[in-house]
This record gives C-alpha cells, structure tokens and sequence, in this order.
C-alpha cells in the first residue's frame, strides 16, 4: 500500500501537513514578533520606571528610612532597582537587587548576569548628577511572555488538526465521488461489453480518462468484430472448396469408367489446392492484421519486383501471360522487405491469374508508385472499387482465387502508409493497380 | 430426367454435373443467373439445383422469377449460407428444399428424387404400374417381380412416361427430358428405346398413338 497510496490518504496528508507547517510558521513568526515588540515596550518601561524613580529619589530620598523599597506584584521579584548616591553609595534598592551595581554603564541599556539570571538593566543619572539609577528586569519574563503568546496560537491547533482531519475527509471523500463511481462502473462490466462509458457528471480532469477508454473500448470493439466477421466469411469461403472435393471423390468413387474417375480425381486434387491456397492465403492476412511493426529497413523495389518477377514467371508462362518490368532506376522505400515481396506476389498472381493467354502484364517502378497494369479485358468502373474487399470476386471470374489477395495488398500498403487504387488502363483496356507511397 | 444445375464455381459445377448424370440425370450446367432464367422459361425440367451467389442475377431472384411465372418446378437451393435466416428466405421465396455446402453427393441425389416423386404426386418412392415396379433410387425396374436390363436412357424413358401415366408425350418432350444440351440426339433414338422397352417388359406396355406421341395407360 506504500507504494499505491489512496488518493484520499494521500490528499488528506498533504493538505494536514501544510495546514500544519503554515500554523507552525506563523507561531514562530508571531513568537519572534512578540519577543521585538515585548523588548520595545518592556524597555520603555523601564526607562519610564527608572525616570520615576529619578524624580522620587531627588524629592524624597532623603526622607526614607529603608533601605529596601516593598514588593507590591509577584512580577515584582524579576524587578529590581538600585540608587547609588554620586555612583559610590547604595541609597536604595528593591529587595531581591544585589548590592553590587546592577549594571557598570552608567547610560542606557545593558545585559548582565548576576546569579545566573539574566537582566536587562537601563541606567541613568538624575539632572543634578547626584544619583545614579539601575532598573533591571530579568530577561526571562520577555521570554516567557513571547513563548505564552506562540504558545495560545499553538495550542488550538493540537484542537483544530483532528477537526480538520475528520472534516477533510469527508470533503475528499465527496470530491473524489465521481472517481469512485467510474471505478465501479467500470468493475461492474461484463468482461465483454464493450460500450461506451458514461462521461455525464464527471469531472474535468477525469473526463480525458473516460474520452481514452472509450476510444480503447471501440478500437477493441471493431477489432473484436472485424475479428468474428473474418472467421465467419473464412468459414464460408472454405465451404465451396470443401464441397468441391467431396462431390468430386464421391463422383470418383463411384465412376463407371478410368476416364471418368481420373477427371473427377482432378477435380478433387484442384480443390485441394484451392482451399490450401485459400488456407493460405487466409493465414497471411492473419498474420498481417496481428503483426503492427517490425524493424523497417530500406527496401530496393526494382530488386524485388525483379525477384517476385522470376518468381512468378513459370506459372505465367505457363499460362501464355507475358512479363515484363519497366526500364529505370532503383527505388528504395523504407518498409518490410518481406512483406512487400507479399505484395508485389499478390499483385503479380491476381494479374496473371485473371488476365487470357497472350496478356502483356507490366510492372513500372517510379520514385513513388509500383504500378502493375495489364492490357486484358479489364473491369468496369463499378468493380474497381469493390476488387480489395475480402472475398469480393468478381463476376464471371474463373473462381480459383480465394477472393483475399487483394486485402492482402491492401493490408500491407496501408502499413506502409501507402495507398492502393485500380483504374482502368490508359489505353481504356486492361487494369491497372497502383501502390502510392508517400514520399519522405 | 433432365436437371438444370446452376452454380458459378467451375470445379463444383462439374463434380455436380457428374454425379448427377452417375444417378442417370441428363445434366445441364449454367453458371449465370440471367442465362438460368431463360433456360428455366424455355426447357421441361424435372428439377433444379440452384447455388444463391451467381453473377448477373442472384439465385433467389431466378426463384422468385420461377414462381411467378407460375412454375411448380422442384428446386434445391445448394448454397455456402448456413444461418437459420437464409434457409428460411430461401424456403420462402420459393424453394423446395435447402442443402449447405459441402454436402453429400447422395444426399443430394435422393433430396432430388423425393423432389420429382412429390411433385409428380407419387407417395411411394417407387413408382408401381400393374405388374411393372419402377425404383427409382436403386435403379431398378421388375416385371411380375422378374427384375429387368435396362439401359439408362430405356430406365429414364419408362420413368417418364410412368410419372406421366395416363398422358401422352411427344417425342419432343421425351427428348428435352432425356437429353441435356449438347448431346448428340439420334433421330430414331426415341423409337428405338420404346422398342427396347417393349421387347424387355411387356409389348403392351406402352401405346403409340400415331403423329402424337407415346404413352401407358394408368
């Protein structure tokens, strides 16, 4: 719990700490204020005593017997005072005053220490210069005095802190309220609702808080749903392939002749392969959907389209499609070079693949475009935006592609903050994909 | 017994196409809606194998179309959408029956013979006529319980006029029945099955009635 203390603990101990260190310092503000403002008026006591005495003393001196004046007050004690006539001989002094001169200035003020007392002394000499005066006043009582008064200012605060604790408490406790109401909304959720939270009465400073878990919940709710969507249209798309090699073996299992089973056997191993393509193809894109990042290197796009060209070229041969990559110089793009080697694959087959014997396919690398076009019948207009969604084949298509290696392409551009767009053909024939990247 | 099957992926379309011309169909494959519709307007079919994701027209759309143009001809619809919704649209627009893909080739086979027999009025799945017993499923005919050899176009020839009883049919008709497109059909080939037929069963089994057509009384 140290390490995580509550916010109301934690609250509550810095508001009581400063409470308590601003009360301390103005305590000991006003106990340095009183001892200066004691000294000034407790010295001009003194000189008013001692300017009393002065004038009894030239009156009535002589008429006095005692030697010790009466004490009148308790504070009397710490009082003292001495009359030395001509500074030589004691004339009078208060009971508890030494007989010693008090102080050895004759003028003014001046501290001493008789008995381990300290006193403050203020001499002075009638106008005659006859007597001498020391008044004295033990340094104590200023002291103690300064110390009552921080003292009364202290004290209510040893009251006020457990007041203030408790009142404070409540008062963070109802601050912090809408907090506490959001913890338990959201403790209360089921593990899979993933709806918005309510921001209605909080805070603003909470309100960034629930403005990011919202965005959280609904970055996690369409992932989760593009999630479901992509297993069931896999399902689905599996389905055919699926069905493809059983009817094709039950067809051959129940043959009436060796050509007829061959041709259904065929039948069957073509959808194998479809399916393992689709399988495939379906694992890919999977892949890419987890995969964000990777270590980003620079890739030559005319080595790799020079690659996935040599790659691809048998199968295209085989098919009567020609090949053929554009002259001009090296780009290099930073990005995954695997990756790109995925697509520059995907958009090599799907050219191949759905293009009649004879079709010239074309791969250009400019500073900022792989485009791939082909001179075959092309799409109309209306296609060419449906052809990267998943599973979308077009019509009349010879149905042997999974419908995926276009999201394929699609998925890997946009990792590589490249754009993906068919048009049709300068020459009006043909398809032509382009993958944009932005230039550095 | 003439089947249209209409389905756009190449390799499920033959397979189909080949397993029902194993269960004596005669077969014709469209891959397009449109070209479904036309054919489904213009030729006897017994029965209909229709996929739902076709290009230029969806399949339930050349159902619908069927329906009303008053058709009672039995389809199955053979289709990759398995939710409860889409068998249920399905039967409701107009379909006999649903199947998912992948399916059983046999399954298949014998939902489509329960589809004729019940559109033919037939309770029993084997089709009885006097002393003559026809089975569709096993392939089989008897008469006076003595199975009988049939050939297939023979078998599919005495089932038709079977499952018309009671009605003549044309030349013609036997024809589109038994023939799909691009068969090469002989001239006499009719006549000689007929013949066949006769020869194997009985000679009064089946009566011409001359410039019309042939038939066997109920």
């Amino acid at each position: 719990m140290w390490h995580n203390p509550s916010l109301k603990k934690r609250l509550l101990a810095m508001v009581l700490g400063v409470i308590t260190l601003v009360w301390l310092g103005a305590s000991v503000w006003t106990y340095f204020d009183a001892r200066e403002e004691l000294d000034e008026m407790l010295d001009a006591h003194l000189t008013q005593t001692a300017s009393l005495l002065l004038t009894q003393t030239t009156h009535e001196l002589d008429e006095l017997e005692t030697e010790h004046a009466p004490q009148l007050h308790k504070y009397s004690r710490r009082v003292a005072f001495q009359v030395w006539e001509q500074g030589r001989d004691l004339r009078l002094h208060s009971v508890n005053a030494p007989q010693q001169p008090l102080s050895d200035k004759d003028s003014g003020f001046s501290d001493r220490t008789l008995d381990n007392h300290r006193w403050r002394v203020f001499s002075a000499w009638d106008d005659s210069h006859t007597y001498l005066i020391h008044v004295a006043e033990q340094a104590e009582v200023r002291e103690k005095l300064a110390r009552g008064v921080a003292a009364n200012l202290l004290r209510p605060l040893l009251v006020a802190l457990p007041l203030l604790a408790i009142l404070l408490w409540l008062a963070v406790a109802s601050g912090l309220r809408p907090l506490v109401g959001l913890a338990r909304q959201v403790g209360r959720r089921e593990p899979d609702n993933l709806a918005a939270l309510d921001a209605g009465s909080a805070p603003d400073e909470v309100i960034p808080l629930i403005e990011r878990l919202n965005t959280l919940f609904h970055r996690i709710n369409a992932s989760i749903q593009s999630e479901r969507r992509f297993t069931a249209d896999a399902a689905h798309e599996l389905r055919t392939p699926i069905a493809v090699i059983k009817a094709q073996s039950q067809v051959a299992r129940n043959a009436a002749n060796t050509a007829e089973r061959s041709h259904a056997l065929d039948g069957a191993i073509a959808g194998c392969d479809r399916a393992a393509h689709l399988i495939e193809q379906l694992l890919t894109l999977a892949r890419l959907d987890s995969v964000e990042t990777g270590s980003r290197e620079p890739c030559p796009l005319r080595q790799l389209a020079a690659e996935t060209l040599a790659d691809i070229a048998p199968a295209a041969l085989d098919k009567g499609v020609q090949l053929e990559l554009a002259e001009g110089d090296e780009v290099t793009v930073n990005g995954l070079p695997a990756l790109l080697r995925v697509m520059l694959r995907n958009l090599l087959d799907n050219a191949v693949r759905h293009t009649p014997p004879g079709t010239l396919v074309r791969v250009e690398i400019s500073a900022s475009n792989i485009t791939v076009s082909d001179n075959g019948p092309g799409l109309p207009e209306q296609e060419l935006e449906k052809i990267s969604q998943r599973f979308y084949r077009p019509l009349g298509t010879e149905a042997s592609g999974s419908g995926l290696g276009l999201s394929i392409v699609r998925r890997i551009a946009e990792m590589h903050d490249a754009q993906l767009t068919f048009t049709s053909a300068s020459t009006g024939k043909g398809l032509r994909a382009t993958v944009s990247f932005r230039l550095p | 017994m003439r089947i249209l099957v209409v389905e756009d992926d190449n390799l499920l379309g033959d397979a189909l196409q080949a397993g029902l011309k194993q269960a004596g169909y005669a077969v014709d494959w469209l891959r397009d809606g449109t070209a479904a519709d036309q054919a489904l307007s213009s030729e006897p079919y017994a029965a209909t194998v229709l996929d739902l994701g076709l290009p230029r027209m969806a399949g339930l759309e050349v159902l619908r179309r069927l329906r009303q143009r008053g058709s009672a001809l039995p389809v199955l619809i053979l289709t990759a959408r398995d939710t409860v919704d889409d068998r249920i649209l399905g039967l409701d627009s107009g379909a006999d029956d649903y199947l998912v893909k992948p399916f059983d080739m046999g399954e298949l086979v014998a939902r489509l013979r329960a589809l004729v027999r019940r559109a033919s009025g037939q309770p029993a799945p084997t089709l009885k006529l006097g002393d003559i017993e026809l089975d569709p499923a096993a392939h089989r005919v008897s008469y006076r319980g003595r199975p009988a050899e049939l050939s297939a176009r023979e078998f599919a020839v005495l089932q038709a006029l079977m499952l018309s009883a009671g009605k003549v049919l044309s030349r013609t008709q036997l024809e589109e029945q038994l023939y799909a497109w691009g068969e090469e059909i002989e001239s006499n080939a009719v006549e000689v099955h007929i013949h066949h037929l006769r020869r194997k069963l009985t000679p009064a089994l089946i009566e011409t009635i001359r410039g019309v057509g042939y038939l066997i009384k109920s």
